[in-house]
């Protein structure tokens, strides 16, 4: 048991003790109670100035979440392992249509197992691998986003299939292209350009569906007729190829780029939502569905004041994430910070007020790793 | 109903509306209904618990529903009234509900807020039990929007 403040309470603690109606031995809240921001607000207003909290480390969903992240994390990197394979064998021997597709069956079970978790994996990212990984990444989202749209699930196999290739034409892009810091020649623009035709034509060799192709093909076509390579607009391009425009610049924005900063995933909605005529708004819509208004790991202030962090979504609650509060309203840092689910019944007195901007975010982020609690 | 206890709505209100619904508001005059009151196309309804119970009710017209819920979502383009944007406009109620709650225990006046219920229709009328209604009609750049308060002391 720890005693805190009242100052200092925020949702989510648990009581250690009875807290009794002052000068009386009427219980007013009994120990073991999780408080809610309505509860804080009463012990307030008594003038208590002090309670005693139960220490005992996390709730069990944090344990379950500790033990299954290590293994989705090492799944994660198996599929990345896989794909760089895959692809870097399709320059000696044509690609194995059935390698891929039973890849993208194994993604998409993983999808169907915990769609949140592997949604946080997708927003962790390394510094090298960036071709495979992002592979790996935009398949996930453009699986998640196909569940959304009601794909079947052998819809989503092909899907799956074809977001795990889209970029399989940057192998005939010279490397020293597209891993160049800083910016692109103009030649070397048109040469980066290609790699949709590229991929076509490696796609075509080995065989592959017509859909699969066309997805490569188009993924960077536009839906106002601003992409390439063939300036196609709206039904002109294919219905995945539209999901795969979504997804994969999303994905570009929240990752490493040699030749500019990574966006936090607050900045990469918001960059897509600022050229919103360039995709389709069916999918748009479908992918916000999916990130929620708040994506994970946005720095978020409650109503109360406090600060948390998202760390979990919910397509049925785009506006209510599951929030760990870390900082209290007076911006110190939590000893035991309460996770929150919004969307549930009892929490619905709090909403999120704002975010914080993306330079806040760093240092929170910073602040909270420097203190290493290392919760999920 | 006093006064007092109306403010804060007005207020919270007017906040969230410009924050985010992006949009600047009028407050109309306020008058009476009695229970049951017909609603609008767009009706969410907000309950209150604690020192006060009751419920808040939020009314306005599609249109004006679906331009709040493409504010509330970033610009997302919002062609219907679907999951999301009802989600935006249950929260917006959420939200403005929330934030005269809160201010309600600035003054020791502690209540919860329950979660948002939407209903889609023309027909939906809502009531109240013994209570009548205090209407607060709004104008707002994406429409009318009309907040019905029905709340009584627990302990009156």
């Amino acid at each position: 048991m720890k005693r805190i403040r009242t100052t200092q309470l925020v949702p989510g603690m648990r009581l250690a003790e009875d807290i009794f109606l002052p000068n009386t031995t009427v219980t007013l809240i009994a120990a073991g109670t999780e408080l809610s921001i309505e509860m804080i607000r009463r012990i307030k207003s008594l003038g208590i100035e002090s309670v005693g909290i139960d220490e005992t480390k996390g709730d069990s969903k944090d344990e379950t979440e500790r033990r299954l992240i290590p293994i989705l994390a090492r799944n994660h990197e198996r599929m990345i392992t896989a794909v760089e394979k895959l692809i870097i064998s399709s320059a000696e021997q044509p690609l194995e249509e059935e390698a891929v597709r039973s890849l993208a069956g194994d993604l998409l079970s993983q999808v169907e197992m915990d769609s949140s978790l592997l949604l946080n994996l997708t927003h962790i990212k390394a510094y090298d691998n960036y071709l495979f990984s992002h592979s790996v990444n935009v398949a996930i989202l453009t699986l998640l986003v196909g569940e959304v749209l009601g794909y079947s699930k052998k819809e989503l196999h092909e899907l799956g299939t074809a977001a795990l290739l889209h970029d399989l034409g940057m192998l005939s892009v010279p490397q020293e292209i597209w891993q160049k810091q800083g910016a692109l020649s103009p030649a070397e623009q048109v040469e980066i350009r290609k790699h949709p035709v590229y991929g076509e034509e490696l796609l075509r060799a080995s065989g592959f569906s017509e859909e699969v192709i066309r997805v490569a093909r188009e993924h960077h076509e536009r839906y106002d007729g601003s992409g390439y390579p063939d300036g196609k607009r709206e039904k002109e391009i294919s219905f995945k190829a539209r999901i795969l425009a979504v997804t994969d610049v999303y994905d570009a924005c929240i990752s490493f780029r040699p030749y500019r900063d990574q966006m936090t995933p607050q900045q990469a909605l918001d960059q897509l939502l600022s050229e919103k005529e360039k995709y389709d708004p069916v999918v748009l819509n479908a992918f916000i569905s999916v990130m929620a208004i708040y994506p994970i790991g946005s720095f978020v202030v409650l109503n109360s004041g406090e600060v948390a962090k998202v760390i979990r979504v919910s397509k049925n609650s785009p506006f209510r994430p599951e929030v760990r509060i870390y900082f209290d309203r007076e911006g110190n840092l939590l000893d035991q910070p309460p996770r929150i689910n919004l969307a549930e019944e009892k929490n619905h007195t709090l909403y999120i007020d704002k975010t914080l901007p993306a330079e806040e975010h760093k240092r929170l982020a910073a602040v909270i790793d420097g203190a290493g609690p290392g919760l999920p | 109903m006093k006064a007092d206890l109306i403010n804060p709505f007005l207020a919270a209100a007017f906040d969230i509306l410009e924050r985010m619904g992006k949009t600047r508001a009028a407050r109309g005059q306020l008058s009476l209904a009695s229970s049951p009151v017909r609603g609008d196309e767009v009706n969410v309804a907000v309950g209150v618990t604690g020192d006060l119970l009751g419920q808040v009710i939020f009314c306005m017209a599609e249109r004006t529903a679906t331009q709040l819920a493409s504010n509330m979502l970033m610009g997302l383009p919002v062609i219907a009234l679907d999951e999301l944007a009802k989600s935006a406009v249950s929260e917006f109620s959420n939200m403005v509900t929330g934030n005269a709650v809160g201010e309600l225990g600035n003054r020791d006046i502690i209540c919860s807020v329950t979660p948002p219920a939407i209903f889609v229709g023309k027909e939906v009328t809502v009531s109240a039990k013994d209570l009548s209604f205090l209407v607060i009609p709004l104008q707002t750049e994406l429409g009318d929007v009309k907040i019905y308060i029905a709340l009584r002391e627990a302990n009156g």
